[in-house]
């Protein structure tokens, strides 16, 4: 049994339709994304999850069992709107938090010094909030979401705002909380922490789970037609090519090119073959990204 | 349950240390403490530091000067204390050796007499160098009508009882009329005056400034965005308790502090005479006047600060806060005022009906309560009244809270929270 399960879930604020039908499961030990652009239910989905708002049809459950208050102090939750007490200690905020989640005081404090020590502020314990760093008030909001080491996790824009030595560190942090069995329903729009994170994703759009799937699987629906070519000479007349849809070149002798199929990309080859050296040929797979925007993109009316 | 008292200490805990809020509360303890003691201060500071020296010319009016001193050295406190001065001759160099010993800073002022066959008494001047001294010269005005008084009772051969006839005071006692065995007496009645005053003006304060308070840390909560993580992990029933129950203590707290510094120092003995020229008494407080005051401070503080939280978690902005308390901070003043000023006519029908409109009733029933006499039933009417809209407000509020607390952007109207509230199933 799955410690998350979301079935057929619909949401409806009056006649406008927030969420319909998702279902998705997140394993033991998995991290599962959810994208979507803005409005695209993503939050409402969450908050569902997080028993703010109750569904209308469907149901979700949290090992086997519905929600009830008891589930409360296994879920961790970042919000995306990133907010503490602005006046307090960090000590005395983060406390109070694992404290409302049923964790005692002393315990409390003892993984507050683990994570600060993690982080590497551990000077922060006795700072009020307002004093921090931007950057520094997300790390002690993300120990927030995770101090009462919760079996299911919702991440929602866990690394936005951060500069990339904080986003690996706190990477790092999110695989380990992965390995040590906890189930992560991610939210992000970056592509790229989703194609190293996650196993599983579902795309909403508009309300409706558009795609949805492992990334491999997704990934292979969509034809190979991303060429990437580099050669020492910049190489004439690609954009001639019938079955050639895009050429773009890049700053560093490189070009990348879009073709209708696998056919084309060996006539592409050949023709800058005839023109000189190559050094990179590569037939790709579109990226996460190329989907999304596809998905998100295409249904644009 | 233990959720609940975490929220509630949680909220304590930043109360009591936060600087302002101890700082305001030191500085009103005092404020108190300097209120209280003035009437002695005043008191201490008129008598100017023992009695002033009143000269006279030695060998004039011998009975009348030495009965205004036998009046005098009775007194306490006397206000004047009368010094001879050598001076003879004519009426001009008596009153130049007079004003001189004014000069010499021997006396402060001085008495003269001319004789007035008519009265049988003569009539007396009192010369001064300050204006407005009235004080003194009414001590000297009575002091010689007692001289007088004195040598007409001689004149006549009074008996005892005919001199006791004539000065016993007059016994008139005001009582006001009740239901119960014993009326208040005029002491009492001042007390309760004094008290429903008191009470009403601390109900008014204390639910004001607990109230703002609650609907601001509520909205706090909500522009920090903190909100999001603290509803997801108590539920927000027990959150709005525990913040008000937590707000409610420290506020209480507070009151103890300031009222307590006033009633000590009132209590103090030098004040006590203050008091009573008020016609106070702490010890007249009758104790179900005290239970009245508790009870109604505490169904009036809950009923205020259940609405000011709720209109706190509608509140997305701390800047909008203050506008959209406007209406509560009206009902209170609405409240506040109509019971004082009614206390002159706490019978008025007027006062009937908004005893029992539960937002104002805390105020207004116990006003009746203190100093008109209204039926039992209609207090437990009031009371039950008041409890009843507490509960159904308290369930009112924590359905709004629990719709509002997520509502970010615009104020919401009543018609888009009920439809929220329809959608989160609250």
């Amino acid at each position: 049994m799955n410690p998350l399960v979301i079935e057929n879930v619909v949401k409806q604020y009056g006649d406008k339709t927030a969420v319909n039908g998702i279902g998705l499961e997140v394993a033991e030990g998995e991290i599962y994304g959810l994208l979507g652009a803005n409005g695209a239910g993503k939050t409402t989905t969450m908050r569902m999850v997080l028993g703010l708002i109750a569904p209308d049809e469907g149901s979700i459950r949290y090992f086997g069992k519905p929600y009830s208050q008891e589930q409360l102090s296994m879920l961790g939750y970042l919000p995306e709107e990133r907010g503490m007490y602005p006046k307090i200690r960090v000590s005395d905020q983060i406390i109070y938090l694992a404290q409302l989640r049923g964790m005692a005081r002393k315990d409390a404090d003892d993984n507050l010094k683990k994570w600060l020590k993690r982080f590497d502020i551990p000077e922060y314990y006795n700072k009020k909030v307002e004093e921090l760093s931007k950057g520094n008030q997300q790390k002690i909001q993300f120990i927030a979401a995770i101090i009462h080491r919760p079996k299911i996790l919702i991440l929602d824009e866990a690394f936005s705002g951060l500069d990339p030595v904080n986003v690996e560190l706190l990477k790092s942090t999110v695989k380990e909380l992965r390995d040590e069995g906890a189930s992560i329903l991610f939210s992000t729009h970056r592509m790229e922490h989703v194609e190293e994170l996650c196993r599983n994703i579902t795309i909403m759009h508009r309300s409706n789970p558009v795609l949805q799937g492992s990334i491999k699987s997704i990934k292979s629906k969509f034809p190979l037609e991303r060429v990437v070519l580099a050669a020492d000479k910049s190489i004439e007349g690609l954009a001639s090519i019938p079955g050639v849809t895009e050429v773009q070149r890049h700053e560093h002798e490189g070009y990348e090119l879009k073709v209708q199929s696998p056919d084309v990309a060996q006539r592409v080859l050949s023709h800058a073959l005839s023109q000189g050296t190559i050094r990179k040929f590569e037939l790709m797979e579109p990226t996460l990204n190329e989907i999304f925007i596809r998905t998100v993109g295409e249904r644009h009316e | 349950m233990n959720s609940m008292w975490t929220v509630m200490s949680f909220t304590m805990k930043n109360k009591l240390r936060n600087r302002a809020f101890v700082i305001t509360t030191i500085v009103l303890a005092l404020l108190m403490v300097v209120a209280a003691n003035v009437p002695t201060f005043l008191d201490k500071f008129a008598s100017g530091g023992g009695p002033k020296k009143i000269g006279y010319a030695v060998g004039e009016q011998a009975d009348i000067i030495s009965g205004l001193e036998a009046y005098f050295a009775g007194q306490e406190e006397p206000k004047a204390q009368l010094v001879p001065i050598e001076a003879s001759g004519t009426p001009d160099e008596q009153t130049a050796a007079l004003k001189q010993a004014i000069t010499d800073k021997k006396i402060r002022g001085y008495l003269t007499f001319t004789e007035n066959e008519e009265a049988g008494f003569p009539n007396v001047t009192y010369y001064s160098k300050k204006m407005l001294d009235s004080g003194t010269a009414e001590a000297l005005g009575t002091g010689l009508r007692e001289v007088k008084t004195e040598q007409a009772v001689k004149e006549a051969n009074l008996t005892q009882a005919q001199l006791s006839k004539l000065f016993d005071p007059v016994q008139l006692e005001s009582v006001q009329i009740s239901d119960n065995a014993n009326g208040k007496t005029a002491e009492e009645q001042g007390t309760a005056i004094g008290l429903t005053y008191v009470v009403l003006i601390l109900l008014f304060m204390s639910t004001m400034i607990t109230g703002q308070l609650i609907a601001t840390e509520i909205t706090a909560e909500k522009s920090s965005r903190v909100m999001e993580i603290i509803v997801t992990s108590v539920s927000p029933l027990k959150q709005l308790f525990g913040k008000v129950l937590g707000t409610f203590l420290v506020g209480l707290l507070q009151l103890v502090v300031i009222v307590g510094a006033a009633v000590i120092n009132l209590a103090l003995p030098q004040n006590q005479a203050s008091l009573q020229s008020l016609g106070i008494r702490l010890d007249s407080i009758e104790p179900n006047m005290i239970i009245f005051a508790i009870v109604f401070y505490l169904i009036g503080f809950f009923l205020y600060a259940m609405l000011f939280a709720a209109v706190g978690s509608i509140v997305s902005k701390t800047e909008d806060l203050g506008q959209a308390v406007m209406p509560i901070t009206l009902i209170t003043l609405a409240g506040f005022y109509i019971a004082i000023f009614s206390m002159t006519h706490p019978d008025s029908s007027l006062v009937t009906v908004c005893s029992f409109i539960p937002f104002f009733s805390p105020f207004i029933m116990f006003m009746r309560i203190g100093l008109a006499n209204p039926a039992w039933w209609e207090v437990v009417l009031s009371i039950g009244i008041l409890a009843a809209s507490v509960l159904l407000l308290g369930w009112l509020s924590a359905k709004i809270y629990r719709t509002g607390v997520l509502m970010y952007g615009k104020r919401p109207s009543v018609k888009e929270l009920i439809k929220a509230m329809k959608a989160y199933k609250v």
